[in-house]
């Protein structure tokens, strides 16, 4: 009687083991596939909501299959600058030097801007183009519109100042872009800049999709 | 019974390595030419970070040593893109030519269209950051 019930006993085991090992088996794959995107919706909701991207955007009013979309995380972005050290590019910051600004000393430049209370700074208005600089509620705004053909064109860029002041908090003679970014993504959605030609229309802006619509 | 007992040890053997070998998913290469030319590669992404223990170090040095300046950027490229497995980074659409690159469940897609001539990458993140760290542990410097 023994016998035949460890023989059972054993065929059961064997049974029982044989079976989780091909549920595990055939299980374990649909399992990992189905878990990447649960925990990517839930790490995708979290990145939703906390992230800032920055779009840029590029259409040819007269042609819709000529299309530019880039979608960046801010914060993506902010972690991989730091290490990619090239050419110019070093720790998250760019070198310039005085041929770059063709003479202009830009710190004093925007240590004037930030100083200065808000205000239109430049206002050239020409047959041929209106420019506009100002400053206002704490963004740089700088407007040029070129009247005539074939350069009639429109450009509306919207910077805020902290964004402008991060740039420049590096050391002498580098632009930190890491802070740059940083303090844009502090910001609320904003269009920074908008380009529209008779050629193409360029978007910039940040906003907490990541997508653009 | 031995024989049971050895076939069921194999089929279980075969059955966890098969498992184990598919967890972190497949990384695909489809190429399809206007010439009637298809590559299609399929690999296992948990074998390539493997392979690469294997591959004779001399056999490496020159790729590693080209591209060591960006292993760090990849790894943490790659380590942040985890954080966004559903999301479209580029899209350019320029007549019949069309690139897009986006993550989609954990893989990153690299999707060329041109006329006569297709290209569709998919890997793994995982798989990516696992081959910049083992890259990284190869090159000389490190």
């Amino acid at each position: 009687m023994n016998v035949p019930a460890s023989r059972l006993t054993e065929k059961i085991a064997l049974t029982l083991a044989a079976s989780l090992l091909a549920a595990f088996a055939l299980l374990a794959p649909v399992a990992a596939a189905q878990a990447a995107p649960a925990s990517g919706s839930s790490q995708n909701v979290s990145a939703s909501s906390h992230d800032r991207w920055l779009h840029v955007r590029v259409t040819n009013p007269g042609n819709s299959e000529e299309t530019v979309r880039v979608n960046v995380p801010l914060e993506l972005a902010e972690k991989v600058l730091p290490i990619i050290n090239k050419n110019r590019l070093h720790s998250g910051k760019v070198r310039f030097d005085d041929v770059d600004c063709h003479g202009v000393d830009l710190r004093a430049l925007v240590d004037a801007v930030r100083t200065s209370k808000d205000g239109e700074f430049v206002t050239v208005q020409n047959k041929d183009s209106d420019i506009r600089v100002a400053k206002q509620n704490g963004y740089l705004f700088v407007h040029v519109f070129e009247k005539n053909r074939p350069r009639k064109s429109q450009v509306e860029v919207k910077v805020p100042i902290k964004v402008v002041d991060a740039l420049f908090s590096a050391g002498k003679d580098e632009l930190d872009l890491v802070a740059a970014l940083h303090a844009l993504s502090s910001q609320g959605d904003t269009e920074l800049v908008s380009v529209k030609d008779e050629e193409n229309t360029v978007r910039v802006w940040i906003d907490s999709k990541n997508v653009t619509e | 019974m031995i024989l049971a007992k050895l076939a069921l040890g194999f089929c279980g053997t075969v059955a966890v390595a098969g498992a184990y070998t598919f967890h972190e998913g497949v990384m695909r290469v489809d190429e399809d030419h206007y010439d009637g030319r298809h590559v299609h590669v399929w690999v296992p992404a948990a074998i390539v970070p493997m392979a690469l223990h294997v591959v004779p170090s001399r056999r490496l040095e020159r790729a590693v040593a080209h591209a060591r300046p960006w292993l760090p950027a990849l790894r943490e490229l790659t380590k942040e893109l985890k954080r966004y497995p559903e999301a479209d980074f580029v899209e350019v659409q320029d007549g019949r030519q069309h690139v897009r690159i986006r993550t989609h469940q954990g893989k990153l897609l690299i999707d060329v269209t041109e006329p006569g001539e297709t290209v569709h990458v998919a890997c793994p993140l995982v798989m990516m950051e696992d081959i910049a760290r083992e890259l990284e542990a190869k090159s000389p410097a490190a």
